[in-house]
């Protein structure tokens, strides 16, 4: 189980832009695991479970909180309030990235929770619908509408000259 | 011919599917076709694929992996605290009404009668404990099922590990291991267990430890008896179980009016620490007070306990009449 974190807390930092309730959280997420690990069925998928408990816990603390964010139109060019990686704005390429990550923190909790479960730990639909308690379908959805949130909200000069665009 | 606004709608789905790498089984084909006579919709195919690229490159950055370090060795120190104060129990029906068993990764760490099956929550042990409980049967039921068998008469061992962590005090945890070897189908009386233990004037104590003592049965407190033979008590008011208990290894127990006490005069007898048993009137045994003695149910259970039959009274020849 423990094998897990690393994932879990990546997930959380994703989620959560602050890595004080990354932590929190998912020390939380192993606590209640541990508390609850008996009534797992044996074939239970225990990553999507993890997945799943986490992301309650991240839903709980935004309610909790009330610190959900404004729509995504704010969005373009803040930074992240991260203590995190990378030193300031330094390439265009950079700044696109900036701007899609800040969209993806001001996405509702659902499709942002679907968005990082697929792309950047790379889950499958159907462990995404588990935890999210959702169907196949709705995940790919949330996805779908993360995405074009993400388009919507960046210029096309930002977007990279991709070959063979015309 | 180009196609109408509502198609490109209808084909976004599948066509940030596409870029993205997440298509479904022929997604690609119906893209394919749109783009190739839809500009708009082939920029925006192109732009979905860069985004996705930003998307990949923030997948592969790294997200405070040296915190991630502290905090994962963190969790294992807390996880680690919780197992050690983790136990698992649950509430099994007995012919001697439901009882609780919880055991923690040291051993059985209580038993517990209840007055009803309600579940965990009717434990005030488990209340009372500061332990993390995980309701859960799977490592108990081999000692349950022991249980049963013990009671049925069909065992007379119980050897698992005991934890006595909730034991009241170390005097407790005292009184209780020295309670643990009192052999099967004997009994002594809660003066003999104090001098046992060191602390001859310590009987009440002693009695009150063996009152909460929370591994009743493997921890057979019912062998425990006053100086007159009295019964006295047994897990609060439940005096009723410590004779069937006694019975059950053959302790031979007589009720007189209120009171109900074993019969001394049809157990054998071992004065302090003597290596071989008696029939209750050998010599001036008969004259001893009942706290110097340990007495058996029967003569297999003296020799089961390691005693040889007394050179001068024979039990062996002359046995006790049943």
């Amino acid at each position: 189980m423990a094998a897990h974190h690393a994932e879990i807390y990546r997930y959380l930092r994703r989620l959560t832009f602050r890595s004080a309730e990354a932590e929190d959280l998912s020390q939380e997420t192993f606590l209640r695991a541990f508390r609850a690990y008996r009534a797992l069925p044996p074939d239970a998928n225990v990553r999507a479970w993890l997945f799943a408990i986490a992301t309650n816990l991240f839903r709980n603390s935004l309610r909790a909180a009330k610190r959900r964010r404004a729509a995504y139109d704010g969005a373009k060019g803040r930074g992240r309030e991260d203590d995190g990686d990378g030193p300031d704005g330094v390439a265009r390429f950079n700044e696109a990235r900036v701007a899609v990550e800040a969209v993806i923190d001001a996405l509702p909790t659902k499709q942002r929770a679907a968005f990082v479960m697929r792309k950047v730990h790379e889950l499958p639909y159907d462990e995404i619908a588990k935890s999210l308690h959702c169907s196949v379908d709705a995940a790919r959805a949330h996805v779908f509408q993360a995405f074009r949130k993400i388009r919507h909200s960046l210029e096309d000069a930002q977007l990279p000259a991709a070959e063979g665009s015309a | 011919m180009s196609p109408t606004m509502s198609s490109c709608r209808a084909i976004q789905p599948d066509l940030v599917a596409t870029a993205t790498g997440d298509a479904v089984p022929g997604a690609e084909a119906r893209v394919r076709a749109h783009v190739a006579a839809c500009a708009p919709c082939r920029q925006e195919l192109e732009r979905y694929r860069s985004i996705d690229r930003i998307v990949g490159d923030i997948r592969r950055a790294p997200v405070g992996g040296d915190h991630a370090d502290i905090v994962r060795g963190d969790l294992e120190w807390r996880l680690a605290e919780l197992r050690r104060r983790a136990v698992t129990a649950r509430v099994w029906s007995s012919p001697l009404g439901p009882i609780l068993i919880a055991r923690s990764e040291q051993g059985v760490v209580l038993v517990e009668y209840l007055d009803s099956a309600r579940g965990l929550e009717a434990s005030r042990a488990l209340r009372r404990a500061g332990v993390e409980v995980l309701e859960d049967g799977n490592e108990t039921e081999a000692f349950y099922q022991q249980i049963l068998e013990y009671l049925a008469g069909e065992r007379t061992r119980l050897a698992w590990p005991l934890d006595y962590r909730l034991a009241a005090s170390d005097f407790h945890r005292e009184v209780l291991q020295a309670t643990a070897t009192l052999p099967y189908g004997a009994v002594v009386s809660y003066a003999r267990l104090a001098r046992e233990i060191g602390r001859p004037t310590a009987t009440r104590a002693v009695a009150q430890a063996l009152r909460h003592n929370p591994l009743p049965i493997v921890v057979p407190c019912h062998r425990v008896i006053g100086g007159t033979g009295a019964l006295t008590g047994y897990a609060g008011d439940k005096l009723a179980l410590k004779e069937r208990l006694l019975s059950l290894e053959g302790v031979p127990v007589v009720r007189a009016r209120r009171d109900r006490r074993i019969s001394r005069d049809a157990m054998y007898v071992v004065a302090d620490h003597d290596r071989e048993y008696c029939v209750p009137t050998c010599g001036s045994l008969s004259t001893l007070p009942l706290w110097r003695l340990t007495l058996f149910a029967t003569r297999d259970r003296a020799e089961s306990a390691g005693l040889a039959p007394c050179t001068s009274c024979r039990p062996d020849l002359h046995p006790l009449s049943a």
